[in-house]
């Protein structure tokens, strides 16, 4: 004697199709294909991109104990006009440097 | 070209129309389609119970066929191949859509009450029983549904779920046990065979 739960479960259980699905999955399947190709990732600039921003902490860890003192001897004579004015505009001149780096990096 | 179904569809078939849509021949996907559509179908209706859901959730899993088609290296059978990767789209959904897909609501709630399968009619007690295994935890409910769905074929059952056979049989007792938990009607009586996979 089968197991009534195994009788139960190995019972015919089938679904058929609609008579137009084969049609809708071969219509989703051209529309995948007609899509362009995902864009890939710029692996290139995104590595280069790293590697210029690694090099650049690096190089400033280094080099800001270095500087300081030439910064804040060039900084001095705003100090005159006032500190504030001076710091402010030191911040205008590196956000434009670094405002232009991604256009350096994209002509890469 | 009919609607088969497994052991319908030859492996020739299959292998070359593989050969035609990586050559860059999308129609010939449609042949693949035809060829199992019946059964894709088939298998997400176990899981959901809903019409609508069942061939939204095969279409997918075409979708998703095609898109590997290219990664199908002919290791295991394409229907091994195709119904794994149907029921890993499959078990996506259901696990992103929650148990809302598997229309619990109309589960009546005397099936999982002990004893209360007793005055259904065959067909409801059968249905019944299908939504019990859905609402099983779901590495139960997986293997109670492909074991079946693969005609009870343990080692081809637990290939499509990537499991070992000796996992698949520990999971299909534990199942069965959880079932009878909760439908005390098929409690096993002394003398009862044990069926097979739990051997």
């Amino acid at each position: 004697m089968t197991d009534e739960l195994d009788r139960i479960l190995s019972s015919d259980d089938s679904l058929e199709p609609s008579s137009g699905f084969a049609g809708a999955v071969m219509g989703a399947v051209r529309r995948h294909a007609a899509e362009p190709p995902p864009i890939p990732f710029p692996w290139p600039r995104f590595t280069i991109g790293l590697v210029a921003c690694a090099t650049m902490a690096a190089a400033g860890a280094a080099l800001v104990p270095r500087i300081e003192p030439m910064a804040l001897d060039l900084v001095a004579p705003l100090a005159s006009v006032g500190s504030e004015l001076g710091y402010a505009g030191l911040a205008v001149i590196v956000s434009v440097g670094l405002a232009r780096l991604p256009g350096v990096f994209a002509r890469l | 070209m009919g609607e088969g179904r497994m052991g319908e569809a030859s492996d020739d078939d299959d292998d070359a129309d593989v050969a035609r849509v990586v050559g860059g021949d999308l129609e010939a996907f449609e042949g693949i389609v035809r060829r199992w559509q019946r059964r894709l179908v088939g298998l997400a209706w176990r899981f959901c119970r809903d019409r609508a859901a069942a061939e939204d959730m095969a279409q997918e899993a075409f979708l998703k066929a095609f898109r590997s088609l290219r990664a199908y290296r002919g290791e295991s059978a394409f229907s091994t191949w195709l119904t794994a990767i149907a029921l890993n789209t499959y078990r996506s959904r259901l696990r992103a859509e929650g148990p809302a897909l598997l229309a619990i609501d109309l589960l009546p709630a005397r099936a999982v009450e002990p004893g209360a399968l007793r005055d259904l009619q065959d067909r409801e007690r059968t249905e019944a029983v299908r939504r019990a295994v859905l609402a099983l935890p779901h590495r139960y409910r997986d293997a109670l549904v492909v074991y079946y769905f693969q005609e009870r074929d343990l080692k081809e059952a637990a290939q499509i779920l990537g499991i070992a056979e000796g996992t698949l049989k520990a999971n299909l007792h534990r199942g069965r046990e959880m079932l009878r938990g909760r439908c005390a009607e098929f409690a096993p009586r002394p003398g009862d065979p044990v069926p097979e996979g739990t051997r």
